[in-house]
């Protein structure tokens, strides 16, 4: 168990925006035993926890398309569309991306706000 | 789309099998990702149902968003082109994709031959499909992340999450820290892990409870993302997670002690978390000194106590001013209330409480608070019966405002009824959880707003001067005072009312009485000797206990064989400190591994060590009084365990599950039934161990290769089943009904329930899986259990007669005389006394208590001396297992002897007086025989069969020291003819004697005291004792008379009836040689000693050699005798001792 231990020595993912921490296993566009699925972004993967199936994995974040800030896959951190945005440069360029995400994230921001306060 | 499909989806139908099973060869093939047929995969069906669902909602309400959507696309150019695509698609946002080149295949000709085939996918279904799967996978990412984000979150706020870096840094620098954290602040799921992901490997926590292991092991195994690993384990008495892989222990703080004392440096942690001190358990106390004097020779451990913010100054004095790191709790605020209750309405002693002052605060709060806002009520009261007092009243103003469900919680209900106080109440109806101190600590129950104190509890105390357990109610401490208002502020803002005034409180004392100032400590100064500990008086205890409860303990394990005179650990008891039992329960084990009955005595010390299987709310249920009956033994409580277990066992082999119903239908509770067997499981794998047990005979497991393959893949099954279970455990809770309240009281273990029940398992067997079924056939072999209780089922009143035996040997000194008025009193009324505590009775779950008769001697058989004295050869003890005095003093499971017998066989103990008529056995009890050369018989009988009992139980005790696992120690011969000895002296023993209580004034003009050697007229014959050869027999200094063997004392009694006895000879021949000489009383008994009958004495070769067994067994028949008169050393037998000394004194007249 010690050996096992040495030989895979932690590697952590941290959120920037949020902080959110995490160990992962893996770094990269396709994780091992996805077969046929492909990941669309380098992405910091671990083995999904809450699964019984050693075989599903989790991405935890990946970096920006635009300011290579490391970002978890949260909402409030990240978004996906067709690239990874960190919230700060989706805000910065909010008028490039469709209405519908514009409308989505401006319902969600005085929710999170009055929730903050 | 979805109308495109329909249009040429010839015979395509999304909801038919075959078309979905088609899918499932494209997407779900046994290699890819997601298989069929797995959990996975149903998940995927149901989404896609879903999702369509949710596309056609869409594509109906909105074509026009579209036209926008695409407008404002337009028009949305920043200063950096980010290079989105134009159209909005729900697909863009997913960062997976799907892609096998032979999906890619399918699609591409599919496009050419799809039209020709009637059935089959096509390019349209495939990429449905295709983009539900990626959908789905989007979905489960998002879910899984989302419950990792919330996890993260709650970690953050607990009130310990700022003091992370802290604690590290603290345990690092310092080999002990202690952590005082309130309730809710996080510190036993937290710390551990925080040490963890510091790079802390062996990791081991203790807790005071065996279900605390279970959960805390489960959250934190979960909180650090390895509920399906085996990082973080827990290990309890039964069962284990731990796996070489394990980093993080939870343990029990009994089971790490028993660690250190198999590896005294405890080498195999590095760290080591004692959790909830400030509870003061006896094991935690003992812990805590056991590792403050480990620490000095393993310095690199670290150690770290958890506490209450209670009293922590004494914790880290006692390390040497270990540094304290203090965290916050996380209470909401609590309004407290004192409402003491008025002097009319506090009980008497005698008298039940009232509940007026209760049922006020229920109406108080139905005034005060709308039914909506929800919160439930806990009330502390001290014990069971007060709890039905109080619940009866609150069931009755329920009923009527049915705003309330009325639920008792206290360890004697079985596991089901204390399982409800977790579920929830219909909406405007709240909980009245009415508990005793269980609630304080043990159980947590969520989304309590009001909590009722009365101020109360009941605690076990130890009297040693009677060796009594004892029940009795106090005012609680501050402390606790503090724990159980602190119930009430858990999930929000909540209100204490304390049935007591704020004076009161005040006066309380600040902590409760720690547990090792409370109870018996005869188990912890054993496993203190074998642990070589030193003496016991002055080991550095946190607190230590009073010096006369330690020297009880010593005095009480010297007369149990465990501890020798010198105080130090003989055999036996060594192998009792490893037994994970009471002392007398060990000894049972040890007894009953001797001769053939092991089955049996594994079972009753099983038995004996869990709470009882039946239940006390049954008890008054006719149906199931009469479906008990059978069980019964009047042998005594034992038995009928014994029997009830084998009864059991037997249905558990015929119908698996449906030993439910019948423990439900004879009010037992299962739980207890498959505690006692793993634990019989331990005491047969720890007897094994010792070498007390042949392993097991090589059983090939039996059957041929195809049964041997049958049996493999119902275990593959049921652990399948297991696991499913675990997975699916995520506590679903139940809604209670109005009438839950009734249901539990009034008509628990009835035949209607067990008949819905019934209904139910039939109607989805699945749901209703019994885990514990599971986990018993996992664990054990049925018809291995089933030989063994047939075996035990099928027991001659022979090896009764035996058992009996070995179980008042293991309880001895625990034995109760039945009063000699008894058979003029009513059945309620009978009365017992034991050596320290008079004036007891028998508990009335006992056989004894419903058919206290078969104690009762046979008025024919008696025969009336004077008017104090009765003569019977039936007279008979009790040996209990309990003394607890509650509002009287109790015995419980008790089991009755023969009284003459038992004495003279398991007695430390026994003085005569000179022609051996008269018996006193440990001071307490006279017995007197008529006729001298009967009781000469059965004396010198009962003193064989003891030192040969003797010896065969110290050879198998050395054998098993010496530690061949395969040999047994003892020849099975040999063994048998000390059974059939002790069986028919057992037996057929028909000496009428007369037993009764010495009183006090007898007792102290009991012996003769020392006397000069002129007035003993015969001191030089015995100087070499037969009996016991390691034991001289000489002039007892206190008593007087002469100790012939180490419980036997001849002739000590001052007796005035005859003071020539013991010298005058009367003729007697020896049954068994040619002997017919006149002798004394005592070298008739030393004759008896040593000759055999003819055939065993030509086979002393018999006896295992190479052993200590052996020399000694030949020794025993000659030894070196120094003859005075002729000033020789002679090898001789006792017999021709005799003869020798014979001839000298006839040739001297």
């Amino acid at each position: 168990m010690e050996q096992t231990t040495s030989l895979t020595p932690q590697k952590t993912f941290t959120c920037q925006l949020c902080d959110l921490s995490s160990p992962f296993t893996y770094y990269g566009q396709k994780p091992p035993n996805t077969r046929a699925i492909v990941l669309l972004e380098e992405c910091f993967v671990t083995q999904d926890p809450f699964s019984p199936d050693k075989e599903k994995f989790l991405v935890l974040g990946s970096t920006c398309s635009l300011c290579s800030t490391c970002v978890c896959v949260g909402p409030d951190c990240s978004l996906f569309y067709t690239k990874r945005f960190c919230m700060q440069c989706v805000n910065k360029h909010l008028k490039q991306f469709p209405l519908q995400i514009q409308a989505e994230l401006a319902k969600k921001k005085p929710s999170s706000k009055s929730a903050a306060s | 789309m979805d109308s495109d499909r329909r249009r040429d989806s010839r015979s395509w139908d999304w909801d038919s099998p075959q078309c979905r099973a088609q899918l499932d060869e494209v997407f779900f093939r046994r290699h890819d990702y997601i298989q069929a047929g797995s959990p996975e995969h149903r998940e995927f069906w149901s989404f896609f149902d879903r999702f369509q669902r949710f596309k056609t909602k869409r594509d109906v309400s909105g074509s026009g968003a579209k036209e926008d959507r695409e407008d404002g696309k337009k028009t949305g150019t920043g200063k950096v082109d980010l290079g989105l695509p134009k159209e909005y698609d729900a697909r863009y946002r997913i960062n997976v994709s799907v892609c096998t080149r032979d999906v890619e295949e399918r699609l591409g000709k599919s496009e050419h031959r799809g039209r020709q085939r009637s059935s089959g996918p096509g390019s349209e279904e495939i990429s449905d499909c295709r983009l539900a799967l990626l959908h789905f996978l989007d979905f489960s990412q998002r879910q899984s992340f989302g419950k990792l984000a919330k996890l993260r979150r709650e970690q953050k706020t607990l009130p310990i999450f700022q003091y992370r870096d802290r604690i590290v840094e603290l345990v690092r620098l310092h080999p002990v820290v202690v952590v005082a954290g309130d309730t809710g602040c996080g510190k036993s799921t937290q710390v551990p892990q925080y040490l963890l992901s510091a790079g802390f490997n062996h990791i081991a926590c203790t807790q005071p409870r065996r279900i605390a292991c279970i959960s805390l092991a489960k959250r934190v195994s979960f909180e650090s993302l390895n509920q399906y690993g085996s990082k973080v384990g827990y290990q309890i008495r039964f069962e284990t997670t731990r796996t070489p892989a394990t980093k993080l222990l939870f343990l029990t703080e009994g089971l790490l002690l028993r660690q250190i004392q198999q590896d005294r440096t405890l080498s195999q942690y590095q760290v080591l978390i004692v959790d909830e001190v400030h509870e003061r358990h006896l094991h935690c106390d003992f812990l805590l000194g056991v590792l403050r004097s480990l620490l000095s020779d393993h310095p690199d451990l670290r150690l770290i106590l958890m506490s209450a913010t209670i009293n922590i100054k004494l914790f880290s004095d006692y390390f040497g001013g270990a540094p304290v790191l203090q965290v916050p709790g996380r209470l909401f605020p609590i309004q407290v209330i004192y409402q003491p209750i008025p002097t009319e309405e506090q009980p008497s002693r005698s008298e039940k409480l009232d509940p007026r002052p209760y049922l006020r605060i229920l109406q108080g709060i139905d005034q005060r608070y709308p039914p909506e806002e929800r919160g439930d009520l806990l009330l502390f009261l001290s014990g069971v019966a007060e709890i039905s007092t109080i619940q009866e009243a609150c069931q009755v103003y329920a009923t009527h405002t049915r705003r309330w469900i009325v639920l008792p919680l206290h360890s004697t209900l079985s596991l089901a009824q204390q399982d409800k106080v977790f579920d929830i109440s219909p909406p405007a109806v709240r909980k009245c959880i009415i508990s005793t101190n269980i609630a304080e600590t043990s159980v947590t129950i969520d989304g309590v707003r009001f909590v009722v104190d009365s101020g109360k509890v009941k605690e076990m105390s130890f009297d040693p001067k009677a060796k009594m357990q004892r029940l009795q109610e106090f005012w609680i401490s501050r402390a606790s005072s503090e724990q159980r208002k602190g119930r009430a502020g858990r999930t929000g803002p909540g209100v204490c009312y304390r049935l007591y005034a704020e004076s009161d409180y005040d006066a309380f004392a600040p902590y409760p009485v720690p547990e090792i100032h409370r109870v018996a400590l005869d188990s912890l100064i054993l496993q203190m000797k074998s642990m070589s500990l030193g003496d016991p008086l002055s080991f550095v205890f946190i607190d230590p206990p009073p010096a006369a409860s330690i020297q009880t303990a010593v005095t009480y394990l010297k007369q149990q064989g465990a501890l020798d005179s010198r105080g130090e650990l003989t055999s036996i008891g060594s192998l009792l400190a490893q037994l994970p039992v009471d002392v007398v329960i060990g000894k049972m084990l040890v007894l009953g591994s001797l001769f053939h009955l092991v089955d049996p005595v594994l079972t009753v010390a099983a038995a004996l060590s869990v709470q009882s299987p039946f239940l006390r709310s049954s008890q008054h249920n006719p149906d199931c009084a009469t479906a008990r009956q059978p069980l019964q033994s009047n042998h005594g409580d034992p038995f009928t365990l014994l029997n009830t277990f084998n009864a059991w066992v037997e249905v558990k082999g015929e119908r698996g599950g449906g030993s439910r119903k019948w423990c439900r239908r004879r009010g037992l509770e299962e739980q207890r039934l498959y505690e006692m067997v793993n634990l019989r499981r331990q005491f047969k794998e720890l007897l094994r161990s010792h070498g007390l047990l042949e392993s097991e005979s090589s059983t090939p497991s039996g059957g041929d290769r195809g049964q041997r393959r049958e049996r493999l893949k119902e275990r593959r099954k049921l652990y399948q089943m297991k696991r499913d279970h675990e997975q699916q455990e995520s506590s679903r809770r139940k809604v209670l009904r109005m009438d839950e309240g009734h249901d539990g009281e009034f008509s628990s273990g009835s035949d209607t329930e067990a008949a819905g029940k019934g209904k139910k398992d039939k109607g989805g067997s699945g749901q209703n899986l019994d885990i514990q079924e599971v986990k018993f056939k996992l664990r054990h072999n049925v018809s291995e259990l089933q030989e063994a209780a047939s075996v035990s089922q099928d027991m001659s009143s022979r090896q009764q007669a035996l058992l009996k035996l070995l179980l008042c040997r293991g309880l001895y000194p625990q034995l109760a005389l039945p009063d000699e008025h008894n058979s003029t009193r009513k059945d309620s009324d009978q009365v017992f006394h034991t050596r320290n505590k008079q004036g007891v009775v028998i508990h009335p779950t006992s056989v004894f208590a419903s058919d206290p008769e078969v104690l009762q001697v046979p008025e024919d058989d008696t025969r009336e001396i004077g008017p104090d004295r009765r003569d019977s050869s039936r007279h008979q003890l009790l040996a209990f297992v309990t003394l607890l005095e509650t509002n009287k003093p109790y015995l419980s499971n008790c089991v009755r002897v023969p009284a003459l017998q038992a004495l003279l066989l398991v007695a430390n103990s026994v003085d005569s007086n000179a022609d051996c008529t008269r018996l006193v056995v440990d001071g307490w009890l006279e017995l007197e025989l008529r006729e001298p050369e009967e009781a000469l018989k059965v004396l010198s009988t009962a003193l064989t069969l003891r030192s040969e009992w003797e010896r065969l139980l110290l050879a198998q005790l050395g054998q098993s020291t010496m530690g061949g696992p395969a040999v047994q120690g003892v020849s099975r011969k040999v063994m048998e003819k000390l059974s059939e000895g002790l069986v028919r002296f057992l037996l057929y023993n028909e000496v009428t004697y007369s037993l009764r209580r010495l009183t006090a004034f007898q007792t102290q003009n009991l012996y003769i005291g020392p006397q000069s050697q002129s007035d003993l007229p015969d001191t030089k014959a015995p100087d070499v004792n037969p009996l016991f050869p390691g034991v001289e027999a000489k002039p007892d200094p206190i008593k007087g008379g002469l100790r012939v063997a180490s419980f036997f004392n001849y002739n000590s009694l001052a007796d005035s009836k005859d003071l020539y006895s013991e010298c005058l000879r009367t003729f007697w021949s020896c049954p068994n040689c040619d002997l017919y000489m006149p002798l004394t009383p005592l070298e008739r008994m030393q004759h008896e000693a040593s000759c055999r009958p003819a055939a065993e004495q030509q086979q002393p070769e018999e006896e295992p050699e190479g052993g200590k067994a052996g020399s000694s067994s030949v020794s025993s028949l000659t030894r070196v005798y120094h003859c005075d008169v002729c000033d020789e050393d002679l090898t001789l037998t006792s017999t021709e001792i005799l003869k020798h000394k014979r001839n000298h004194m006839y040739s001297a007249k």
